[in-house]
């Protein structure tokens, strides 16, 4: 690793701001009296069948309890959820406070979308890098990459990708994300996989 | 087009047990009913097309996962087996034939056997594997990727992420000795693979800089003679022609099979290439015009093109049937037929037909000979997707796939039936049987 660093002072979000299911005290803290406020002012939202959180959570599954999906469905939050606690191989902080990862730029898709059947689903991630030239964004990718690739079922095709105009060799670094023969032989790199695992440390 | 001939590839069986981690290559046994999977886990299994079921696994040679396996063509007596690893290095594996006695033995008496009769025998086979580490080829810097062997067998040609393709010689001298021929590296990226003309010494690489480079030897020198561009993105997969295919006809006028062999005679096998940018791609070589030809046209010998570079020109993009990147293809030497798998976890059959002559005023307008050289190489074909299988791993992406002679007892010994082997993911091989 590079003794110096690429970027000695970056611009870092507070971290109660990120987008999250697993903290889910952090907003209810503020609405003491707001649930209430918006419960009398849309009382249809206490009516269950037009809250839109209930008709997400519920209607999946139940038309889908004939036992062929029996994980729980997939959604862009838990995948921010998984890799935006990775820690930058720079510093001490998580990807989702550099905003190296976001929530707007994760999209789950229907790989083969000409066989409706298809169990198989397309997981794009779009990182961006702190700085256009950070010879880093290559572990960047290959960490949420593995993470991905650790935590997710296999019927998800991961894809990860620098945003486009936020790197100056994101065709290069993209290349070597998508080549699942290099993917594979780094993970059989001691070195590699050690930078790897200090960044997926502070993951659960 | 209702009246296509349906065509159905049905799962013949699994060979069991498999490796319980990801599997990247099978290679079928140029002429025993064997066929040899490279896994993650460091090993190479054989398994017998006969009863698919594991014979030996060869371990302990490689401290990577094993990439890539061919066997030696053209050796009888013995098989010898080259393993291309992660570990940078190429094992070269020796074992006296006699996987076929056993399998005979056993289908002999399969009718008496029980189960655990079987096991049993397979736990005593296991003590008599020898299987014997011969030579470890060092030489790449990096991971070893493909590795394939000429038609003759004397010759080994290796590629690796470190771009570079290494020819190898046999020397055949039982001591298991091997001379590096040729180190090559004019590619700009990892090279994905190398296979050998099926007849001569003429080798095809496929790379991660995109293009497909075909190398021969002239006179001492070995070099590339052609840069083949077209494809937009990394080269997964290369495989010849057979020297003797002809299209299938059904109908066909024998006057367009005879100007078929006409033209493929002098331009060679074709080749098939696969790539991430999701098309297989059929190039055919441009037959070099005759000497009196070169003569005529008034280019001064001098700076005529070197005697071995050759012009290579896109033959054909087949059908598009995959959505993403293809791993592998495999052209039938028997058959034809080119088969082609990938990431999306399908298997697509493709079948080259001639176009039905519709094109009689051709002959009456009688073209100048330049102009059938620029519009009609070869009497018109076209490919056809014969059959697609969806989910033939159920979830996992599939690696490779290849043709081999079917041998089980369910075959037609009346005539030479073939098998698909595909190989994934989780470890899975499945054997297929195409029936139409």
């Amino acid at each position: 690793m590079a003794s110096e660093m690429q970027n000695s002072n970056p611009t870092i979000l507070n971290t109660a701001d990120l987008p999250t299911r697993l903290r889910p005290s952090v907003s209810s803290k503020s609405s003491t009296y707001g649930s209430e406020f918006f419960a009398s002012a849309l009382p249809s939202l206490t009516d269950g069948a037009l809250d839109p959180i209930s008709d997400y959570s519920e209607s999946p599954s139940d038309s889908e309890s004939d036992g062929e999906l029996m994980e729980e469905p997939i959604d862009e939050q838990e995948i921010y959820d998984l890799i935006s606690t990775i820690n930058d191989p720079e510093h001490p902080i998580s990807l989702g406070a550099l905003a190296v990862v976001s929530l707007p730029d994760i999209a789950i898709k229907p790989a083969l979308p000409d066989v409706p059947e298809s169990l198989l689903q397309t997981v794009t991630v779009l990182i961006t890098p702190t700085i256009t030239h950070c010879s880093l964004a290559t572990v960047i990718g290959l960490g949420v990459r593995v993470r991905l690739e650790q935590s997710l079922p296999p019927r998800f095709r991961v894809d990860v990708q620098i945003k486009e105009g936020t790197h100056s060799t994101a065709d290069e670094v993209n290349k070597q994300l998508a080549d699942k023969e290099r993917v594979a032989a780094a993970l059989e790199n001691g070195t590699l996989m050690g930078v790897i695992a200090k960044m997926l440390e502070t993951c659960q | 087009m209702a009246a296509e001939k349906a065509v159905t590839l049905t799962l013949l069986s699994d060979l069991t047990p498999p490796s319980l981690e990801r599997t990247w290559l099978t290679s079928p046994h140029p002429t025993l009913p064997l066929v040899a999977t490279c896994s993650s886990d460091k090993t190479v299994r054989v398994y017998s097309l006969t009863n698919f079921r594991l014979l030996s696994t060869i371990s302990g040679g490689h401290k990577r996962s094993v990439r890539t396996c061919a066997w030696k063509p053209n050796i009888s007596g013995e098989s010898v087996l080259a393993t291309g690893s992660f570990d940078a290095t190429v094992g070269i594996w020796r074992r006296w034939d006699n996987y076929e006695e056993t399998a005979r033995q056993r289908q002999q008496r399969d009718g008496v056997q029980d189960e655990d009769r079987i096991e049993a025998e397979e736990g005593e086979e296991e003590d008599e594997e020898e299987w014997r580490f011969a030579v470890l080829l060092d030489g790449h810097d990096s991971e070893v990727k493909s590795v394939s062997w000429s038609a003759s067998g004397a010759l080994l040609a290796t590629c690796s992420r470190d771009k570079s393709i290494w020819v190898w010689e046999d020397l055949d001298d039982g001591d298991n000795n091997f001379e590096t021929v040729a180190v090559m590296q004019e590619h700009e990226g990892d090279v994905k693979c190398v296979a050998w003309h099926p007849t001569e010494e003429c080798l095809a690489s496929g790379s991660y800089d995109d293009t497909v480079r075909i190398w021969r030897e002239d006179i001492d020198d070995w070099g590339q003679v052609a840069c083949i561009r077209g494809h937009g993105g990394t080269v997964w997969g290369v495989d010849w022609e057979a020297t003797e295919n002809v299209p299938s006809f059904p109908g066909a006028l024998s006057a367009q099979v005879e100007s078929w062999n006409q033209w493929h005679a002098p331009a060679g096998p074709r080749l098939a290439t696969c790539s991430h940018d999701r098309t297989v791609r059929v190039w055919r070589r441009q037959p070099k015009a005759p000497a009196s030809a070169l003569g005529a046209s008034g280019i001064p010998s001098i700076i005529r093109p070197s005697g071995t570079d050759e012009t290579w020109e896109e033959d054909a993009i087949l059908p598009a049937a995959h959505v993403l990147s293809i791993y592998a293809i495999a052209w039938s030497r028997r058959t034809g037929l080119l088969a082609s798998v990938g990431a999306d976890g399908r298997i697509v059959v493709y079948e080259e037909r001639f176009v039905s002559q519709t094109s009689e005023p051709m002959e009456t307008d009688s073209p100048t000979p330049a102009e059938v050289e620029a519009t009609a190489p070869h009497p018109p074909t076209e490919w056809r997707i014969i059959t697609i299988v969806d989910g033939a791993h159920g979830i996992y992406e599939i690696n490779h796939v290849a043709w081999a002679k079917r041998a089980d007892r369910g075959r037609d010994e009346s005539r030479e039936e073939e098998v698909l082997v595909t190989t994934a993911d989780d470890g899975s091989i499945k054997v297929w049987n195409i029936t139409r």
